[in-house]
């Protein structure tokens, strides 16, 4: 591995450390919630981890669009990142939710539509995952998995609204414009969260998004016609005039 | 660029479609429990299991071996629930629930009960955050 291509804790990966260190703090030192147990500290993680979600696939809705107008690799690079990390954060979301679901609603799991939207979500972006894994060609895989991107994001506004527009045992959407149900402390605790979480996705996506620069440099090098093994700067070995000896 | 991608934007309106279609059959499937009043109101007394979902009325929660009785409200019509099985730990008066099993038509039989906590996260002591809000309105 040559020094270009390794990967290099930054000052952002420290930042990102720090602030979900300080995070974790608050959630801990936050009053209790009235009624829902100790449990309920699974809101300073459960929300930041869905908002993330949320966030890395509209960058992947953005990232599509730009690439589908500039034709730049670099927008492709990014919806790809992003939506990964998508994924990760969607999973954590619903594996932090069972967790806390058991506690509270003595379930782990049960088929109502925000959790089963949820779940829809989460297959339809490891598609997207699939998808960038079949297509070699780097143009036409940004070009199809673009418009996956695009349509993909349409869903986040079923799985958000699924708690006002059906009956559900998850319960519905603290945050209404002018209207947040979250005492000062916890909210301020669960912000502090939502920053730390937001500096990790910056983080991750900085080495994430320089990981598909690395891979398409290595497939246009894989691709690059036949020739010299090290181009003209490299002649056979001389092995003396034996050969042409009299 | 419409002549480029109509191979991918086919399937796609396609499957939003399928999609939506969907979404609007299954809307009644969508809706995890049944309240006091629908279950009263149109729903015949069957052996099918459904959800009912409530408010525990204050003041009417008793045992009767191991059976936890209770009545459940939707603000508008209650019904008495007879429970035999797990108590969930957040279980109490005032609290949401939703229990699954089946109604005869005078009481609701049930062997699950899951909790429904509400969207609102206060503190213990809101008293303190009220009375800051109020004064933040004041001036």
């Amino acid at each position: 591995m040559s020094d270009a291509t390794r990967t290099r804790i930054g000052p952002l990966d420290v930042v990102a450390a720090v602030s979900v260190l300080f995070a974790l703090g608050f959630a801990l030192a936050s009053p209790r919630i009235e009624s829902q147990g100790e449990a309920a500290r699974m809101l300073f993680v459960h929300v930041p981890t869905i908002w993330l979600a949320y966030l890395a696939f509209a960058v992947t809705f953005v990232a599509s669009i730009s690439y589908l107008v500039t034709r730049k690799l670099r927008w492709d690079h990014v919806a790809g990142a992003s939506a990964e990390i998508g994924v990760v954060f969607t999973t954590a979301a619903i594996i932090g939710g069972m967790i806390w679901g058991k506690a509270t609603w003595n379930v782990y799991w049960t088929w109502d539509a925000r959790l089963t939207l949820t779940a829809i979500m989460l297959f339809v972006y490891i598609g997207y995952l699939a998808l960038r894994r079949v297509i070699v060609d780097p143009e036409a895989r940004a070009r199809r998995s673009a418009i996956l991107g695009i349509v993909g994001l349409v869903q986040l506004i079923p799985v958000h609204f699924s708690v006002t527009w059906w009956r559900t045992l998850h319960q519905t959407n603290t945050f209404r414009p002018r209207d947040i149900q979250m005492d000062g402390p916890i909210l301020a605790a669960l912000l502090v969260s939502v920053a730390a979480f937001t500096i990790v996705y910056a983080a991750m996506m900085r080495h994430r998004v320089r990981l598909e620069e690395l891979e398409l440099l290595a497939h246009t090098a894989a691709i690059a016609p036949a020739g010299p093994v090290a181009g003209d700067a490299v002649s056979a070995p001389n092995v003396g005039n034996s050969g042409t000896q009299p | 660029m419409i002549r480029r991608y109509w191979k991918f934007f086919v399937p796609a309106v396609l499957v939003l479609g399928v999609l939506i279609v969907l979404l609007i059959n299954l809307s009644a499937n969508l809706v995890y429990f049944r309240t006091p009043t629908e279950l009263l109101t149109e729903i015949e007394p069957s052996a099918e299991r459904l959800r009912l979902g409530g408010q525990v009325v204050e003041g009417t929660v008793s045992t009767q071996g191991e059976t936890l009785l209770l009545i459940v409200t939707d603000g508008r019509e209650s019904m008495t629930v007879s429970h035999d099985g797990v108590v969930p730990q957040l279980f109490a008066e005032g609290q949401g629930v939703i229990v699954e099993g089946t109604w005869d038509g005078a009481m609701f039989h049930s062997d699950t009960m899951l909790i429904r906590h509400d969207e609102q996260y206060r503190t213990e002591d809101n008293v303190i955050y009220d009375s800051i809000e109020h004064e933040l309105e004041d001036t």
